[in-house]
């Protein structure tokens, strides 16, 4: 499993827990994985927009102006999934070394 | 030992700037804009920290990178090479009046013809297909059309009187050998036109695909003009002013130039919907 996924499976998890806008998904993330630059995070949460396994809507945020807000798909969900079981195969192959 | 290298740091005002016109030029008009829109959010939050603007969120050029779809990109960067260096090939023979091309033994005045039989039917299917309308028509456009448009009838109509046999034979006999200034006039109209034409063509091609693709109009219209005014000049400079050639001179360029401004003109309007 790539860096790339794990970020990705993240991202996905954090959708899965409620619509957030586009600063509520990077902020969480760039502190999980601080070298990578919220541009990086910005673009693979637009690469899975066109994947259609996220959709965004406008609403409105905090009295301010309206913010966009990306929401997981069916889609989406399934591919939470694959990659949750991904990690789980990955994580149970590193501990049969013993590496906790 | 490695270098490190230096983060220049930019205000947000920059970076939104240099981010806007990387990927403007990367990506089709609408993602473009989208883009643009997400960092101008999180590029102004309050609790961004200017100074950092580039250590967290990147070069603008790399963050713009970072977002191009490469294979869509390369092919597009192909297609301007192309429709550019036929504009500068227009500008460069119009400027020296000769090419030094002989390409299966056609005359050097059909290869402005060849060049806007390229890049019309080139630019029209990439702009249709890959090209976005981006809002209303810029209010520049239809101005910029009626200028450029002006100026090419004003020219080929200056072209039609001067080429007409009877103004020709009257050259002639005025003042045998020498050039008149009605001729030296063409020859300029011509010249400066075509050089120009290529020029706002090249801009023209630059907002059509960083603004609104409608702009291929003017790009098209001036790929026309420049095409005609080329084909009309090579002509000229092969063309003997004392040899019998005068009298047919002007029905051989206007039967020849009057079907490639049609075509412009439907290509033009095409560009428009």
């Amino acid at each position: 499993m790539l860096k790339k996924e794990l970020l990705e499976l993240c991202l996905l998890q954090l959708l899965s827990q409620g619509d957030r806008y586009g600063y509520e998904v990077l902020t969480p993330l760039r502190a999980a994985f601080p070298d990578t630059q919220e541009s990086a995070i910005y673009a693979l949460l637009r690469g899975l927009g066109k994947e259609k396994y996220t959709e965004w809507y406008m609403a409105p945020g905090g009295g301010g102006p309206d913010r966009k807000y990306y929401k997981l798909t069916p889609a989406g969900r399934e591919r939470l999934e694959l990659l949750r079981a991904d990690w789980q195969h990955m994580r149970d192959a590193i501990s049969s070394f013993g590496v906790e | 030992m490695g270098r490190v290298k230096k983060v220049k740091p930019l205000t947000r005002e920059q970076y939104l700037k240099k981010f806007s016109r990387a990927v403007r030029w990367r990506l089709p008009p609408t993602e473009a804009e989208e883009a643009i829109a997400d960092y101008r959010e999180l590029i102004f939050r309050p609790e961004r920290d200017e100074k950092m603007l580039v250590e967290e969120l990147g070069e603008p050029i790399h963050a713009a990178n970072l977002l191009t779809d490469g294979t869509a990109y390369r092919r597009w960067l192909k297609v301007f090479a192309v429709l550019s260096f036929g504009l500068l090939l227009l500008a460069k023979w119009a400027w020296t009046a000769h090419s030094p091309l002989n390409i299966m033994g056609y005359g050097p005045y059909w290869y402005p013809v060849w060049v806007m039989a390229v890049s019309l039917p080139l630019s029209l299917y990439w702009f249709r297909r890959h090209g976005q309308k981006n809002g209303p028509l810029s209010g520049w456009l239809v101005p910029a059309l009626a200028v450029v448009l002006a100026y090419g009838v004003g020219t080929l109509a200056w072209t039609w009187y001067v080429m007409e046999p009877e103004v020709l034979r009257n050259f002639a006999e005025a003042q045998p050998g020498a050039i008149p200034w009605q001729v030296v006039l063409l020859r300029e109209l011509l010249v400066n036109g075509s050089v120009a034409f290529a020029v706002i063509a090249f801009v023209a091609l630059l907002l059509s695909k960083c603004s609104d693709r409608r702009w291929l109009a003017l790009y098209l219209l001036c790929l026309t003009l420049a095409a005609m005014f080329g084909f009309v000049e090579l002509n000229l400079v092969r063309m003997d002013l004392s040899v019998p050639g005068p009298e047919v001179m002007q029905s051989y360029l206007f039967s020849r130039i009057l079907p490639l401004g049609i075509v412009g003109l439907i290509g033009t309007g095409g560009a428009l919907c």
